[in-house]
């Protein structure tokens, strides 16, 4: 059984623990008898907290249902899953809703934007729905940050994929979540606007102080982050800090060489 | 054959999609068929009916007038006895019996309460003959054996709790017939609610006609192998005297009586098909909608098809055959459902006291073929534009990633259209309030219905983006976030709103139009009564029923009465100065009906024309035939006696009460009209002397408690029921519309529907991003709300803009008032609202219940 789990840090951040997230034991299985597929096998992970974190893993590794489970959007078969102190794992849909909506920001692959709204309506609608007030200054700076000040009138069949994304990003950063995923947030970009993308994402973490989480296949986008997990058969079988883009190409590779001879 | 195949296969697939659709196709279906089949199953009955009671050559007397003709003095023409001899003595003759049937009768049992149906359906009083062995049997007890002694059919019997023993009272116009009831007699057919009743031949000669040894008809039954117009014609030849015998076979007579039913039935039969068609035509908005939103969500397989090499005709065509394919499933269902429709309805009128068999249920074959033919055709039109639509889809739609593909700027050639074809409209309409000529009037009423219709549902579209937007102001504001959502997914796609709400429009205009209508129809005559009636109380029946002798001699009795007007009907041919003759039929009253009634005279006074020898007309009248007060006028009586009247007043006729009569008094009609043959009081009014006014109105109902036909009312009485009759009419009219706003609410259902699939994924990011199912479900039910409002805007306004014209040609007629009924049309209003939560139940339902992850992973 192998563990990402980090000794937690206390002081520093004013009492607060030093993991956003936490995962102990997840199995999240599907089906049963013959057809039993195990997508996670008793996972332990902790997210820490003001980082950027990757999951890497070949296509079917479970990297998505993690990601899926620590966001409260799939439940788990057993274990347990904590976001700061609430048990997410015991929560039932309707505070798991509130707390997607007022803890976790999301930025998905395609399909982020509400097509009826505009730039600036999409941005604040975690908000409006919650019912609060954006707060003016944060949201300006957010919106100066990912650079859309100009088109924040815009309808997103007006905006490039990645001014699409770019307002994405915005919406998640707005409501301050605790922390953000993305699902492989610049899959459907070219290089250059993928490249635009992840240096808001590590920007908003080391100007920010913001948690994100984000699943991804490619080595470049991985390399944003400060810590990259692998996963491999619905387990996490390394781990990587300060990862550069070959480095974790390098490791890919391994990890394939190793599933091919074994 | 592949085109044939990727159908069946796309109508399988999304045969969940198609399925409000095929409902829709099916209650219309079944409307038409239940419709044609009920009636086929009515006229089933009375032929069957008529067939056993008409015996195989029937005599009556040539002036003896149809089955709806009323005798004026409530005795019926009759035959003397040696026409009986005559007859039985011609050739081919098995039997001949003398037979009396008066349906001027009301039976009453000893609490007062009257017998007869409630349906319209007659009171029938007559002997027991042989020829009726044919139709009815006697169940229990014996026929009536003397003047004290009477037999009841058994439907009215158990209906009334009668038994024998039981006493009865026949009112017939010579005086009430006091007998116990001797036996009970069943029908062997189906009775569709007549209450008959049975007397000894004396008794009803004397009592029903007045006449002892007289009958009103002879049953000529033929010798075996005499055919029943060889039979006519041996006893034609017997009687001699063509004049004054009509002689009808037994096919004949079932004939003449069916043409009075069949009429009617005729009439109900279009109306409800009418109806159905407005179904139909609600129908069609779901139709082409479904298949709209069927051909966008599968652009990109359209595209696929193809790029890999199918025709534009192929596409079009797989579109199309998949509606033929929706409009069997659903007719097919709706043939089923339409005969089921018929019993049901068969079962509601008998609760109503109208008995229909289930035996007789009739399907003709053109039943199933009309319905499965109408379904089949309505929704392949409907489907027609949509697969245009689909054929004209690029190969390049495949590469394209679609999502969901924004419909194209509602374009400026349609606005136009339907701007032209709406302000067209509405001038139609304006020239309707400006028409002076009924005729050309009713033209321009019909021209700007349709005109304006076409044109709102054209630039509804248009307008849904304004008044969406309009109702965002007012009401969704409220709401939030949530309402903002609603507000922009309701404009998203403004087509499809707007053929959405199109829908309910129509059914709402009618409604809105006819109670516009209907209302000022009651405030103009109540406006009316007020100005033109003086009297207290007014007597009448409520079928037309004359009031017998006996019960006009208890109004006298009553005490407070200053006095009472005798009111009668008389029929007689017209012949003016220039010498033509109309069979027009003249008022006699006493004097006092002008303070009764007030008229007002172009010419002369009307008091003289109740003076001797003399009488009055109506201007219309006048003008037709260019009278003057002074010229005379030569009236044939039809119960005998000519007279020449002087015409002393000419009244107007702009008025809906006594439109067109003519006035003569009593006395001067009595004078030419044998005594015998004096027609009975059609209606009697009544003055109270100053203050007694209740104490009288009370004695009167009293005096008349034993003759449950007749309705004493005072004025407000008589306007209520004037308001209830119009809001009956209106009810029915309502009921059937519903089945219209039944498919238009169905049609809003499917819009939300197909909406919802269509945004799985949107709903899941906003389920992932943080909106509870509650707020999710608020959203939907807000879309539908403003959908169903705006819907029901375009109704009511378009109602009320053709009831408003409709009331300014009509008042040509005398519909002076307008009345615009502002509780019924908020009602409606408000009613939308709840419509629009109700039809986004089951979406709402649906959507909230998806699954947050499945529906991100949906692909486009």
């Amino acid at each position: 059984m192998t563990t990402a789990v980090t000794i937690p840090r206390h002081g520093g951040t004013g009492g607060r623990t030093a993991v956003a997230a936490r995962a102990r034991q997840v199995v999240k299985a599907y089906g049963v008898g013959e057809t039993r597929v195990v997508a996670l096998d008793h996972v332990d992970v902790d997210i820490e907290r003001g980082r950027f974190t990757a999951i890497m893993g070949p296509s079917g590794s479970g990297k998505s249902t993690l990601m899926h489970c620590l966001a409260g959007l799939d439940t788990v078969t057993s274990g347990e899953i904590h976001l700061a102190d609430t048990e997410i794992t015991k929560l039932k849909d309707k505070k798991l809703t509130q707390l997607r909506r007022d803890r976790i920001g999301f930025i998905f692959q395609a399909f982020n934007l509400l097509p009826t709204l505009n730039a600036i309506e999409n941005i604040t609608l975690p908000m409006d729905i919650a019912g609060r007030r954006p707060d003016a200054d944060w949201l300006r700076q957010v919106v100066e940050t990912v650079g859309l000040a100009e088109r924040l009138k815009h309808r997103p069949t007006q905006l490039s994929g990645g001014q699409q994304q770019r307002v994405a990003v915005a919406r998640a950063l707005a409501a301050r979540p605790e922390i953000i995923f993305g699902d492989e947030p610049t899959g459907n970009l070219d290089s250059r606007a993928g490249a635009e993308v992840l240096s808001f994402l590590r920007k908003s973490v080391d100007e920010l102080g913001q948690t994100i989480v984000m699943v991804t296949h490619d080595p470049v986008a991985a390399s944003y982050a400060d810590r990259v997990l692998y996963l491999a058969d619905g387990s996490i079988v390394d781990e990587m800090r300060n990862p550069t883009a070959d480095q974790v190409l390098d490791r890919m590779k391994d990890f394939d060489a190793r599933g091919r001879t074994s | 054959m592949t085109v044939w195949k990727t159908s069946m296969r796309n109508f399988l697939a999304h045969k969940g999609r198609m399925a409000l659709s095929a409902v829709a196709v099916l209650l219309s279906v079944a409307f038409v068929c239940g419709t044609l089949c009920f009636t086929d199953t009515m006229n089933t009955t009375f032929d069957k009916l008529f067939a056993a009671s008409s015996a195989d050559v029937t005599v009556s007397p040539k002036a003896a007038g149809g089955p709806d003709d009323a005798p004026e003095n409530g005795r019926p023409e009759s035959l003397s006895a040696s026409v009986v001899e005559r007859v039985e003595k011609a050739d081919g003759v098995k039997e001949a019996e003398g037979g009396v049937m008066s349906m001027s009768v009301t039976v009453v049992d000893s609490h007062d309460k009257n017998m007869g149906s409630e349906t319209g359906a007659p009171t029938i009083a007559g002997n027991w003959t042989r020829n009726d062995l044919r139709s009815m049997e006697i169940a229990s007890g014996h026929a009536p054996r003397g003047p004290t002694e009477v037999m009841v059919d058994a439907d009215t019997a158990e209906k009334h709790h009668l038994k024998i023993g039981d006493e009865l009272r026949t009112v017939a116009v010579t005086g009430d017939i006091r007998a116990r009831i001797s036996g009970i007699a069943a029908f062997t057919v189906t009775n569709p609610g007549a209450a008959v009743v049975f007397l000894d031949t004396a008794t009803a000669q004397q009592k029903l006609l007045g006449r002892p040894g007289a009958f009103t008809h002879v049953n000529v039954t033929a010798q075996p192998g005499v055919d029943d117009t060889q039979l006519k014609k041996n006893v034609a030849s017997a009687l001699g005297d063509a004049g004054a015998y009509k002689l009808q076979t037994q096919k004949e007579a079932a004939a003449a009586n069916k043409d009075s039913m069949g009429s009617f039935l005729d009439v109900m039969k279009y109306a409800m098909l009418g109806f159905a068609g407005i179904a139909f035509l609600v129908g069609i908005f779901l139709i082409v909608n479904t298949f709209s939103m069927l051909v966008a969500q599968r652009t990109r397989e359209i595209g696929l098809m193809r790029a890999i090499g199918s025709s534009r005709k192929q596409v079009n065509r797989s579109v199309l055959v998949e509606a033929v394919l929706l409009g069997i499933v659903g007719s097919v269902l709706g043939v089923g459902a339409g005969i089921g429709l018929a019993v049901g309805l068969m079962k509601l009128m008998g609760s109503m006291g109208m008995e229909l068999s289930t035996e007789d249920l009739t399907v003709a074959w053109t039943t199933p073929v009309l319905g499965l033919a109408l379904g089949v055709v309505v929704t392949v039109l409907a489907a027609y534009i949509p697969a245009r639509r689909a054929g004209k889809v690029s190969p390049m739609a495949a590469l394209r990633d679609a999502g969901t593909p924004a419909d194209g700027k509602s374009g400026r050639i349609r606005a136009g259209i339907g701007l032209v074809l709406t302000v067209s409209g509405a001038a139609a309409l304006w020239a309707t309030t400006q028409a002076d000529k009924a005729g050309e009037g009713s033209l321009f009423l019909g021209l700007g219905v349709v005109l304006t219709l076409i044109g709102f549902i054209v630039i509804g579209p248009l307008l849904a983006g304004v008044v969406v937007r309009a109702l965002g102001v007012v009401v969704l504001r409220f709401f939030g976030p949530v309402g903002r959502l609603a507000e922009r997914n309701a404009l998203r796609n403004p087509r499809r709103t707007g053929a959405t709400a199109a829908a309910l429009m129509i059914g709402l205009a009618l409604v809105a139009c006819l109670s516009v209508v209907g209302s000022s129809m009651v405030a103009s005559a109540t406006e009316e009564l007020d100005k033109s009636v003086g009297t207290d109380f007014i007597v009448q029946s409520g079928t037309g029923q004359l009031v017998v002798p006996q019960a006009a001699e208890a109004i006298k009795k009553v005490p407070g009465i200053e006095y009472v007007t005798d009111y009668k009907s008389v029929g007689a041919k017209i012949t003016s100065p220039d010498g033509k003759t109309e069979d027009e039929g003249l008022v006699a009253a006493d004097p006092t009906y002008q303070e009764d009634l007030r008229r007002t005279t172009v010419a002369g006074d009307l008091g003289d024309a109740y003076g001797k020898n003399a009488m009055s007309v109506g201007d219309d009248y006048a003008l037709r035939h260019g009278i003057e007060v002074g010229d005379e006028i030569t009236v044939a009586f039809k119960a005998g006696g000519t007279a020449k009247l002087k015409v002393a007043a000419i009244t107007s006729d702009e008025t809906n009460v006594d439109k067109g009569a003519m006035y003569t008094n009593i006395t001067t009609a009595e004078q030419y009209v044998p005594a015998d043959r004096m027609p009975e009081n059609m209606i009697m009014f009544a003055k109270a002397e100053d203050g007694k006014e209740k104490a009288a109105y009370a004695a009167l109902k009293s005096a008349l408690a034993p003759y449950p036909q007749y309705k004493v009312q005072n004025q407000a009485d008589f306007k209520q029921d004037l308001k209830d009759q119009v809001g009956q009419l209106l009810n029915i009219v309502y009921g059937l519309l519903a089945l219209a706003i039944i498919v238009a609410v169905l049609g809003v259902v499917n819009t939300l529907a197909l909406s919802v699939v269509e945004r799985t994924r949107e709903i899941g990011l906003m389920r992932a991003i943080g909106l509870s199912r509650r707020q999710l479900r608020r959203m939907i039910r807000l879309e539908s709300v403003v959908i169903a409002l705006f819907g029901a805007l375009l109704g009511l306004g378009l109602g009320m803009g053709w009831g408003t014209s409709a009331q300014k040609l009509l008042a040509l007629e005398g519909l002076g008032v307008l009345e615009i009924p502002w509780p019924t049309i908020l009602t409606v209003f408000v009613a939308s609202a709840f419509v629009g939560l109700f039809a986004a139940l089951v979406p709402a339902f649906r959507a909230g219940r998806m699954n947050v992850l499945n529906a991100i992973a949906t692909d486009g």
